[in-house]
């Protein structure tokens, strides 16, 4: 029998960015309640980079056997094995135990970890004591987020004849990708592979959608999930709706158009965009005059279609039973407010890369042209094919994106989607100047790196350096950037600035997280369970994640993991099974087990 | 051009106050939202690439850390969070140790040991000059009126037992400008050891000889004005740093060149043109104190976020200095002749040392190092236009 007192703990790094991350001690201290262990050792007390004096210690205190205990355990393996080696013991007495396979990231799971570590101290695997309980799988999946991950999901899903529920928050699928113009490398066209995905989706067989909804609670464990889903209010009937647009053309009140990135005015009744899935009227309550003091009521009065309009429409709950869970929650992009030295929100031509998009899209507000922003007669800063044409556009990378004020993190996606604007730019206005600035170019992708020298060959000028300050002189801008491969300081006048903003994980990811039980790291993306060989399953059975909710990524590696997600799902349904592994449990109910355990296994032997 | 790659400058640097040369990913930003960088003098990123480089020669010969006045917007904005504006504050704290032939100011920017020491051991001595060359009158513990003069003030001159106020003032002032002497003879020597390093030794640079003596008002203009610092995003550290320049050297020349007509026996009346210029300095030393005391502390503002123990050691000394001289002041007006002299005594005992060790070998010595830095940066820049003009003339 193994003696826990001969058994080292290394404690690896365990701080996830969050304050109430596990630490050493708490885990120390449900440890030694129970039972003695041997030394406990971390980086900090122990030589780490020196073998020979690790053995020395190893001989010194007598230890058998190390556990490593925390979230990188293979990073010391290595080292600690050959310090065995050196203090002539056996390198299988390294025992690594990975606190990111439980999901034991927070203080709270002090006494699990503690539990697994009982376990690795008389050599047992906790599965074998509490072997996973394996439960039977409803065939129906719920998919949150209706961006391209989650349409691609539920289409894998529902084309092997599956049940799919698609929960969307706004009133339309699609999500950003429908706003774009054209995707890099290869500059296809956002719409021409996006829209037939969301029309399949839209008249799918097995894939019910829910636009204009919330989740509103979670409950059950894998394999049987209860879902409730908040159906807001359309005030417009689906089955009865026409399309015809009149009630839009006569209501009176107007509101920023979320799919033009604000950049243009919609009616309170609207159709996100044309090609919209479902392709019906919905209003939004929080400019409807209607809803508001109960006075109006111009589209009941102007639509065709007797008993169509509702305005009276309340919102109800609908529940559901699914086996599993894929969250494809996507992205918003960073706030460019929050950086004072670029002037966004001051002045009226510093774009973020969002707004270009729609600029440069043929359904945008300018139907694909590249004009000036101005007042409206009623005072709005928007974009109208009347306005003038810029003659010069500066790009600036990295805005919000690694950047220790706001998000260390690189975005990946900016480079490349700045090198399309460009690219697109030069198409559309072949006189004007562009120029970008940039701190790293991160063409990282298949075929990325040749579309970067494809538009460095346009005649776009590409400087490195980052832009410090964006100044106003009369109509034109001033970019203040130092050119550093050319040694000099660069006043550039420009008449439009881009700002490239990062991505920043959607808004309620922390209520889901918290809900779920899905931790998320220090910037709010979803934590897989594994980076290199698990990166669509999460800590929690059954649910998995894909897309940008996990991470910033571009459309193909999106796609990927969808379709990565949806096999995981598939497996689990085919087999009809899905595993329940065991948590939380107390160091005070494992020990009886074990002791039991190990009894028996001596008298066999 | 080339020359060695010389690694070791840069962990030298951490002793001075750089936290992590690693942390700058080399962007720009900095260099650009700096106002006062131009062509061919790009700080603080290309001092910091210097650095990363390890190119000891370029960095003993770069003057750019003198042209920056510490407004801390390149370190607010900087997005590794490196810290470019405490790196050239390091980096002037270096170029001061290289200059000094004596080895002195390496030893106190980089030993806190040293210098607290130094300051101790000045202290002590200035005590015992007084003990045994200027003690106290005894008179005064039993007739402290006969030291009271018509205005109700204490007679400061007199205090000392054995010699008249004359002798007295004397004394002092001589001490003063053996002082001053002393401190600019090696603040001298080290400017030309600066000129060396920065100009002759920089190959890359030909001066031409007329800009020696056109280039010359900058000197003053700069050392009176900091137009530069003016000329910054934030101008309310200009004014900070004015008034407390203006105060700081105002008293320098009354405590040194003017000493005989500022330490008088009679107590002038309040709006005497003297006391309210003396009123003015320490309101404006206390001012900047105040504010640099509490910004350091709370550490919100980056231009005091990042404090180097002489920045401490400065603002002590400074503080108790102006402390003890209001102390005395007051003293000297209400007419108590025995506490005055004693204030004076310390009052003395804390100038000295702050005077010794700061203005030749520490933080005080940029008062001479930046307005020189800037004449030869305008050296410089004339070479540089000459040269361009040059090179376009042979392409022609």
């Amino acid at each position: 029998m193994i003696n826990p007192r001969s058994s080292a703990i290394f404690f690896g790094s365990m701080f996830n960015g969050s304050a109430d991350s596990l630490r050493q001690e708490d885990v120390v201290v449900e440890l030694h309640k129970v039972i003695e262990t041997g030394p406990v050792w971390n980086e900090k007390t122990v030589p780490v980079y020196d073998p020979a004096a690790m053995a020395k210690q190893i001989r010194n205190l007598q230890v058998k056997r190390i556990l490593v205990a925390g979230h990188n355990v293979g990073f010391y393996k290595t080292f600690l094995t050959k310090s065995m080696l050196m203090a002539g013991l056996d390198i299988q007495d390294v025992v690594l135990l990975n606190f990111r396979e439980y999901g034991i990231f927070k203080k709270s799971s002090a006494p699990f970890a503690a539990s697994v570590i009982i376990c690795g101290l008389f050599g047992v695997d906790l599965s074998s004591v509490y072997p996973p309980e394996e439960a039977p799988v409803h065939a129906a999946t719920l998919v949150i987020g209706g961006g391209i991950a989650g349409i691609q999901a539920a289409l894998e899903i529902g084309n092997s004849k599956n049940k799919v529920y698609l929960v969307e928050k706004s009133g339309t699928i699609g999500g950003h990708m429908a706003m774009f113009d054209k995707t890099f490398p290869t500059l296809d066209c956002a719409a021409c592979i996006l829209t037939p995905k969301m029309v399949e989706v839209g008249q799918h067989a097995n894939i019910e959608i829910l636009t204009n909804s919330m989740i509103s609670f979670i409950s059950g464990k894998a394999g049987n999930f209860t879902v409730r889903v908040l159906k807001k209010a359309r005030r417009v009937s689906l089955s009865a709706c026409i399309g015809c647009g009149t009630c839009a053309e006569k209501c009176p009140r107007t509101a920023p158009s979320e799919f033009d990135a604000a950049t243009t005015l919609r009616k309170a009744i609207y159709i996100p965009f044309p090609q919209a899935v479902p392709n019906k009227y919905l209003i939004d309550p929080e400019h409807c005059t209607y809803v508001e003091n109960g006075k109006c009521g111009v589209c009941v009065k102007v639509c065709p279609v007797p008993g169509c309009i509702n305005l009276d429409e309340e919102d109800h709950e609908v529940e559901f039973a699914v086996g599993n869970i894929i969250i494809a929650t996507g992205f918003k992009t960073f706030d460019a407010r929050r950086i004072e030295n670029y002037g966004y929100g001051k002045f009226p031509n510093v774009l973020t890369s969002l707004e270009f998009e729609r600029l440069l899209n043929a359904s945008g507000p300018t139907g694909g042209m590249i004009k000036f922003r101005s007042k409206d007669k009623k005072g709005n800063w928007v974009f109208s094919p009347e306005n003038e044409e810029p003659k010069s556009i500066a790009f600036i990378h990295c805005i919000g994106s690694r950047d220790e004020h706001y998000n260390k993190y690189c975005s990946r996606v900016c480079c490349m989607y700045s090198l399309k604007m460009a690219h697109l730019a030069r198409e559309k206005l072949p006189e004007a100047s562009i120029y970008e600035y940039f701190i790293d170019m991160r063409a990282y992708g298949k075929g990325y790196e040749e579309f970067y020298e494809r538009v460095k060959k346009e005649g776009i000028h590409i400087q490195r350096g980052k832009a410090a300050r964006v100044l106003p002189s009369g109509d034109k801008l001033f970019i203040r950037t130092e050119d550093i491969e050319g040694q000099k300081i660069v006043w550039q006048e420009v008449d439009m600035v881009i700002l490239s903003v990062g991505l920043e994980p959607s808004e309620g990811y922390e209520w889901l997280s918290e809900m779920l039980g899905i931790p998320v790291d220090e910037y709010g993306w979803y934590v897989e369970s594994n980076y290199l060989n698990n990166p669509v399953d999460t800590h929690v059975s059954g649910i998995h994640i894909a897309g940008t909710c996990q991470g910033p990524k571009d459309i193909p590696d999106t796609v990927a993991q969808a379709s990565a997600a949806a096999s995981r799902v598939l497996q689990s349904i085919i087999k009809g099974k899905i595993n329940r592994p065991i948590k939380d449990v107390y160091p005070e109910e494992i020990i009886p087990r074990l002791k039991r355990m190990i009894e028996k296994k001596e008298e066999v032997l | 051009m080339s020359q060695l790659v010389n690694d070791q400058v840069k962990l030298d640097l951490l002793k001075f106050g750089v936290r992590d040369w690693n942390d700058c990913f080399n962007c720009g930003n900095c260099s650009a939202i700096c106002k006062l960088t131009e062509e061919g003098f790009l700080f603080p990123r290309k001092v910091i690439k210097q650095a990363q480089l390890g190119l000891k020669d370029s960095m003993v010969a770069n003057l750019d850390p003198w042209l920056c006045y510490y407004c801390g917007e390149c370190s607010e904005s900087c997005p590794r969070d490196a810290n470019p504006a405490e790196i050239m504050m390091s980096m002037r704290r270096y170029l001061t140790s290289l200059y000094d032939w004596t080895g002195l100011s390496r030893k106190f920017y980089t030993s806190k040991f040293w210098e607290v020491g130094v300051v101790l051991t000045f202290f002590m001595l200035v005590l015992a000059a007084f003990a045994i060359f200027l003690p106290p009158n005894r008179d005064m513990f039993s007739n402290p009126a006969n030291f009271i003069n018509s205005q109700g003030g204490v007679m400061i001159n007199s205090l000392v037992a054995g010699i008249s106020a004359d002798q007295f003032v004397k004394i002092i002032e001589w001490s003063d400008w053996i002082m001053a002497i002393i401190i600019g003879g090696i603040l001298i020597s080290n400017i030309i050891r600066m000129f060396i390093l920065s100009i002759l030794r920089d190959k890359k640079y030909k001066v031409p000889f007329y800009a020696y003596f056109t280039e010359a008002w900058s000197l003053i203009y700069h050392f009176v004005t900091q137009n530069k610092f003016y000329h910054c995003d934030r101008r309310k550290y200009w004014f900070g740093h004015f008034l407390l320049m203006s105060g700081y050297t105002m008293m320098f020349i009354f405590i040194v060149a003017m000493l005989k007509r500022f330490q008088t026996e009679e107590v002038y009346a309040w709006y005497h043109w003297q006391r309210l210029l003396g009123y003015y300095a320490t309101f404006g030393i206390l001012f900047f104190l105040g504010i640099a005391t509490y910004q350091r502390i709370i550490k919100k503002d980056y231009k005091f976020k990042y404090s180097h123990a002489s920045d401490w050691l400065f603002i002590v000394m400074l503080g108790l200095t102006t402390i003890s001289g209001i102390v005395l002041h007051f003293f000297r007006l209400s007419g108590i002749p025995v506490t005055t002299y004693f204030t004076y005594v310390i009052h003395m005992a804390i100038l000295v040392p702050m005077i010794v060790i700061e203005v030749p070998f520490s933080k005080w010595s940029h008062l001479a190092y930046r307005p020189f830095a800037i004449y030869l940066y305008r050296l410089k820049k004339k070479a540089r236009t000459e040269m361009v003009i040059q090179n376009s003339l042979a392409t022609v």
